[in-house]
């Protein structure tokens, strides 16, 4: 196979799958390759907030200006991503009230709109507030769904005449004199390599974008900062809630459909993969968070997970919450003398949008073209469906039964035809991709019992890839990334059950082969 | 109310402790919240399955016990061993009965296809030992979310196949619903017609563990007439019917010897002076009684069971507050792969040689109390394969004990 277009993007997230549908309704043809599925990277791994830029507003009050900017047009062309909560920035005994005073007035320069509330009225608001606030600012934040923002947008991209090819990863580049010229891809499910040419690459990879530019031997000054979050198993609070003090540690809660997620860290890593949640993440979340909302000491936590912001330093600074969330659009042309080649990363999911308007109309400029962006006025496909929670829970009541069959996942309820639907996308290539479009494994046991289940589902409509006992054994350790640094109390019980189905019932062992392939500790070969 | 014997839990050591005490004509009273991992993960009975394949258990175990001298089994060694299973056994007396093969492990085929070693097996699922290659047939059914066939037998290198469920109107069915569907001769009668129709010259089939509750041998039987083949049973996930036909066995004998059967009702509270127990309550709202006896056994289990809970920093034990051993902080609970022996499944009640609770430095701290099951220490159940085995011996030999005998 060989394929030829004008652009090339490189990263699936939710700036490459952005600036595909931008040039795609501006008529400039696009590829779009990512080594994963949608969203594998930060889009996929944050607290899902649809920041009002109240957070930025005294530290980086050009991001905060952006962010209200990209709120206000997120909420008109993707309403069905988003849940209009609002948000609370409050003010605890120990906060410094002049702090508050600096807030309201940058909030004010940035122009997002704020009102002050009593204790006695945000109590009344959220009653699971520490009652010892002063007081709280109310700010027009929200909840999204980052994965179906994605999604919408690769499927309006592809409407408009984008490809888009998943799981394919670049092996190389291919440069001619000063100009990059395309790239080697490999099919990563079949194993086929074949070569993509185009007069644009532009490199969304997010924090793996340096990893890409290493094959052309630049580098750009980027910061990795991990960011840990941790899933309660309730939603105690319908709003989101700030901490009003300088951007730190564990001061942010977000409301995210049955659940709430606590937020975040900021660690310094060097390496982009392979990382690790540490306890004392852990202990500090909890600790901080549960100024704002005592009741989650008390909580039962499901699942830690960290995603990794790429910043970009325009300096050195040694302090990751100093450095701007702002995004950086680089040409590598007038910047290294490689032309064909654009970087962009940097930003907030929130900005996605502008980062990729401002990326079209590079191209377009390059490109002697003069089509201005529509990606502010033109909603995205699913805008009129009905997606609230409460939709969500109606849909899923009681005809579920009768009509749907089986339900995988009993935590989130969701029904064997809901799986069966996305099996029958081509784009679906193996279970992952279903975990990532369903809400199996994100409630309480997190796939404990629904993953064996959805391979079962996969070996009846002979949909099984490989070994199923491997690919089971290898999502119990992705599992336990998330699960261990959060194991006492409750929890405990849960992992004693999955380990006693696993470990116990099903013999699983990481040495243990199946059993026509000889014999493993404590297993056995058949004859 | 005085007892001679209180056992508080009701999972497989708890039933046997009160088994043992009323053989011997005790007043003994059981009580448990619920049934403990017996009806979640039993199948069959574990002994020690690590134990490298082919070995005789008496060689094995006794081995093994010298290199593990904190183990429960070094408490007991082979002979009282065999002992305590041979009274689980006899509980057990045909069609119904265990078996083992060839006084070693044997094999059987798993819910994810996986052939898991185990000691005594229902003669439910002997035929499942002997699978070969290409021989068997597993079959399963459409509306059964926790059992597939094809993913069991891709695994197992036959073949699978899914049945449809056409008298339910239901599309879901729990393992319990198409258990009680097994036991209606009409139902049976129409999925043996609709498997032979898919036999292609395989000698035997595999279900699911939902041939029945209360006769299982006869569902099996009446299968394999119109089948003309041997049927299997499939361990799967929980909850496990056979390891509800233990417990169903254990109830029926145990009320019939006249022993007080409190089942789903909590200890909230034990009074305690000096090193004795003079009494518990049970609260069950929204009345609390206190019932009393001499010996009392404890045998609530680990987290699930509530015998252990995990705090923030410490594993405490829920009914006597008795020191646990443990590792030294929450950090060291676990191990960095899923796969790991985590250290936390080590903690758990230290004992005297005769099940009796101690401190770390070996002193007692309770005299009339005996401890049995999976919340003793130094064992490490799903990794050794030796839950039931564990279970079984020393809630039989912690109320032998109590009654120095």
């Amino acid at each position: 196979m060989q394929l030829k277009t004008e652009v090339l993007i490189v990263g699936g997230g939710a700036t490459g799958v952005g600036i595909a549908r931008d040039l795609s309704l501006r008529g400039v043809p696009s590829v779009l390759i990512e080594k994963g599925d949608f969203a594998s990277g930060a889009s996929g791994r944050n607290h899902g907030l649809l920041h009002s830029g109240g957070r930025y507003a005294v530290s980086d009050p050009e991001t905060a200006r952006e962010c209200i900017a990209e709120n206000r047009i997120l909420r008109k062309i993707a309403p069905h991503c988003i849940e209009e909560t609002d948000g609370l920035f409050i003010s605890l005994p120990e906060d410094d009230l002049d702090f508050q005073d600096q807030f309201l007035r940058a909030c004010e320069r940035a122009g997002i709109s704020t009102t002050i509330l009593s204790r006695d009225e945000a109590l009344s608001l959220e009653p699971a507030l520490n009652s010892e606030l002063l007081s709280a600012v109310e700010v027009p934040d929200g909840a999204i769904d980052p994965f179906a923002l994605v999604l919408e947008n690769a499927k309006d991209a592809e409407k408009h005449g984008a490809r888009i090819l998943l799981h394919t990863e670049v092996t190389s580049l291919m440069v001619d004199k000063n100009r990059a010229k395309g790239i080697m891809a490999k099919d990563l499910i079949h194993g086929e390599e074949y070569s993509i040419e185009a007069s644009h690459l532009i490199n969304a990879t997010g924090a793996w974008a340096n990893r890409f530019l290493k094959l052309a031997d630049l580098r750009i000054a980027m910061a990795l900062s991990k960011g840990t979050m941790l899933i309660m198993n309730q939603r105690p609070n319908q709003r989101v809630i700030h901490r009003c003090r300088q951007p730190s540690d564990g001061d942010i809660i977000v409301p995210n459909h049955t659940v709430s997620i606590l937020g975040t860290t900021s660690v310094r890593l060097e390496e982009v993969e392979n990382f690790d949640i540490f306890p004392s993440e852990v202990s500090l979340l909890i600790r901080e968070t549960s100024r704002l909302i005592p009741a989650i000491r008390e909580s039962r936590l499901i699942r830690a997970y960290a995603g990794i912001r790429p910043l970009f330093q325009s300096g050195e600074k040694e302090d990751d919450r100093a450095i701007s969330r702002g995004f950086v659009l680089i040409d590598h042309g007038s910047r290294d003398g490689l032309h064909g080649l654009i970087t962009i990363t940097g930003g907030k999911l929130v900005t996605y949008r502008l980062m990729a308007e401002k990326t079209g109309d590079l191209i377009c400029q390059k490109m002697g073209m003069n089509v201005s962006c529509s990606t502010h006025l033109k909603p995205l496909p699913g805008a009129g469906e009905r997606t609230s929670l409460l939709d969500r829970l109606k849909r899923i009541g009681r005809p579920i039964l009768e009509e749907r069959g089986e339900i995988l996942c009993d935590c989130e309820l969701v029904p064997r035809d809901e799986v069966e639907k996305f099996l029958k996308e081509e784009k679906v290539k193996d279970f992952q991709d279903i975990l990532h479009r369903t809400r199996l494994a994100k409630g309480t046991c997190q796939g404990g019992f629904c993953v064996y289940r959805l391979l079962g589902v996969l070996h009846d409509l002979e949909g099984a890839r490989g070994d199923s006992n491997k690919i089971l054994k290898g999502f119990l350790e992705e599992r336990w990334k998330g699960i261990r640094p959060i194991l006492w109390g409750s929890s405990v019980k849960e992992e004693e059950l999955v380990e006693s189905i696993y470990k116990g019932i099903f013999n699983l062992t990481p040495t243990h082969p199946s059993p026509l392939e000889g014999e493993g500790k404590g297993g056995g070969a058949m004859v | 109310m005085h007892y001679d014997l209180i056992v508080i839990g009701m999972g497989l050591s708890g039933l046997m402790a009160a088994t043992t005490a009323a053989e011997i004509g005790k007043k003994v009273l059981i009580i448990g919240k619920g049934t403990g991992s017996l009806c979640l993960f039993s199948n069959t009975i574990d002994l020690l399955g690590v134990l490298p394949k082919g070995i005789k258990i008496n060689d094995g175990l006794s081995q093994w016990v010298k290199d593990h001298s904190e183990h429960p089994y070094s408490k007991l060694e082979w002979e009282r061993i065999k002992e305590a299973l041979f009274s689980f056994t006899s509980l057990f007396p045909p069609p119904y009965s265990f078996q083992n093969i060839d006084d070693g492990n044997c094999f059987i085929p798993t819910g994810t296809g996986t052939l898991r070693p185990t000691y005594l097996i229902p003669v439910t699922m002997i035929a499942g030992t002997s699978l070969n290659k290409r021989d068997g047939l597993i079959a399963g059914f459409k509306a059964l979310k926790d059992f597939y066939p094809n993913y069991v037998a891709a695994q197992l290198k036959c073949r699978g196949v899914t049945l449809p469920l056409p008298e339910t109107s239901t599309p879901q069915m729990t393992s319990a619903a198409i258990t009680r569907l097994m036991e209606k001769e009409t139902f049976r009668d129409r999925i043996s017609k609709e498997i032979k129709k898919h036999l292609n010259g395989e000698t035997r089939i595999g279900l699911p563990a939902i041939l029945g509750l209360r006769d299982p041998i006869g569902v099996k039987k009446d299968l394999e007439e119109i089948i003309g083949v041997e049927v299997f049973e499939i361990p799967m996930l929980p909850p496990s019917i056979p390891g509800m036909r233990i417990f169903n066995r254990f109830k029926e004998w145990l009320i019939q010897r006249g022993v007080t059967f409190l089942l789903g009702h909590a200890i909230s509270k034990a009074n305690l002076k000096g090193k004795r127990c003079e009494g518990v309550e049970v609260f069950h709202p929204p009345v609390s009684s206190s019932y009393s006896a001499d010996s009392y056994i404890l045998a609530t289990g680990r987290f699930i069971g509530g015998g252990l809970v995990a705090g923030e920093q410490k594993i405490l034990e829920a009914i006597f507050d008795l020191p646990v051993f443990q590792p030294k902080s929450r950090e060291d609970w676990f191990g960095n792969s899923f796969f790991n022996e985590h250290p936390i499944h080590r903690a758990g009640i230290l004992t005297d040689p005769f099940f009796r609770p101690v401190d770390e430095k070996g002193n007692l701290v309770l005299e009339n109390v005996w401890v049995a099951g999976s919340i003793l220490a130094h064992h490490h159940c799903f990794e050794e394969k030796s839950r039931e085995g564990i279970e079984i011996a020393t809630g039989y030999w912690a109320a032998k004990n109590a009654f120095q005998i």
